[in-house]
């Protein structure tokens, strides 16, 4: 062999190998890297972002509803007493409510006693509607002119008005009369027949009801 | 200085003194329970009125506590019930054309502070891909360090049981991550 040159010879691998070398070489390798993570070696930190004072607000929170709770406590109730509670409840709320009717009626009694000495009569009634319409009427009037020429007729009506009133009305003084009469004087005739038949017809009224 | 689960007790059982005893608890317990409700439920407000809620049953049921048990599990069952009632919640009033795994992976990005690096966020979004118990033995033992026997008796399943869950947690985890992750 002294003709041999290693440059002529034949560059060939002489070994034999798996096909799908290369192939599982690549995954190989990158698992490999990927094998490096491992869960253990992690920092286990907490990565959420948290507020300043959330730990206070809890102890707040927490203090304030279980121990102000605890200051109006509320006990359990036997459904007994509960029933006897309910009873007694309805009775005196009868009760009371009766006691004040009762109560009332004196009360409205007793304030017009109070007032009146003693209750009117149906005729002081009617007198004193008379009187109150008499009194509206000569405010609403007040300027007659023409009092010569009524004053017969006037007084004539109001004797007739007295004559109705005054049966009926048995307590009336002779002073409140001669206001009465006064006040009839000084109205015109126009205005003493409205009266009058106003007059007439609420005494009617009051009589006949 | 720390306050002791027995001095919280002691104050939690005298009337007299039981308002400065739900103090030291909330001193004592809030961060913890904050946390834990908080990555179950994403969102900020929500997680605030759950922890709320969890120290006023916490207050209320007092009584039921037994000495036999720790006072973190327990509190962790009050937080954990209530989160789960909240999420159930959320989940009926959502639009039955959503999913729910989705809404929640969005809220883990919006909730996350600016400063959250990238592998973070995905790994709390890969917790949210979990199924609800996988999820929440995977919170308490991987970010709250709690022993299987006490997780075991939170969410009431055998230590076996709970193993083999956290063992499938973080493979799902580690998976979504590698899937998702781009460096």
């Amino acid at each position: 062999m002294k003709e041999f040159d290693i440059e002529k010879l034949e560059r060939k691998n002489i070994y034999t190998m798996p096909d799908d070398l290369f192939e599982n070489l690549q995954g190989r390798v990158l698992s490999g890297v990927k094998s490096e993570f491992d869960l253990e070696k992690l920092k286990r930190k907490n990565i959420y972002a948290v507020s300043e004072n959330v730990y206070e607000d809890v102890q707040n929170h927490v203090i304030n509803k279980v121990f102000s709770r605890k200051k109006a406590p509320v006990f359990k109730l036997n459904w007994a007493y509960g029933a006897a509670a309910a009873i007694a409840l309805i009775f005196g709320a009868t009760f009371v409510f009766n006691t004040n009717n009762e109560t009332n009626d004196i009360q409205n009694s007793n304030t017009s006693y109070a007032a009146n000495e003693e209750p009117k009569k149906e005729s002081e009634v009617a007198y004193e509607t008379l009187k109150s319409d008499l009194t509206s009427v000569e405010n609403n009037n007040q300027k007659t002119t023409d009092r010569g020429e009524s004053k017969s007729f006037a007084r004539g009506e109001s004797e007739k008005v007295q004559k109705t009133v005054t049966p009926a009305v048995q307590s009336v003084s002779k002073k409140e009369e001669s206001q009465m009469n006064e006040y009839l004087d000084s109205f015109s005739n126009s205005e003493i027949s409205e009266l009058a038949s106003n007059s007439t017809q609420d005494v009617y009224l009051d009589l006949y009801n | 200085m720390k306050i002791k689960d027995a001095e919280i007790i002691s104050l939690m059982q005298d009337p007299r003194t039981q308002e400065k005893g739900v103090r030291a608890l909330m001193d004592a317990y809030q961060s913890r329970l904050y946390w834990h409700i908080r990555r179950i439920i994403v969102d900020g407000d929500l997680a605030q009125d759950t922890l709320q809620e969890t120290f006023i049953k916490a207050y209320q049921n007092f009584h039921q506590f037994k000495n036999d048990s720790q006072l973190y599990t327990w509190l962790y069952r009050i937080a954990t019930n209530e989160a789960l009632q909240q999420i159930n919640k959320l989940k009926k009033m959502q639009k039955t054309d959503e999913d729910p795994e989705y809404h929640m992976q969005n809220l883990v990005a919006d909730n996350a502070g600016e400063d959250a690096e990238e592998i973070q966020i995905l790994l709390h979004k890969a917790i949210q891909s979990l199924p609800e118990k996988q999820k929440l033995v995977f919170m308490m033992r991987y970010y709250d360090d709690l022993p299987y026997e006490e997780i075991s008796k939170i969410v009431d399943m055998s230590v076996g049981t709970l193993k083999t869950n956290y063992h499938y947690a973080k493979q799902k985890i580690e998976d979504y991550i590698k899937e998702n992750y781009d460096r």
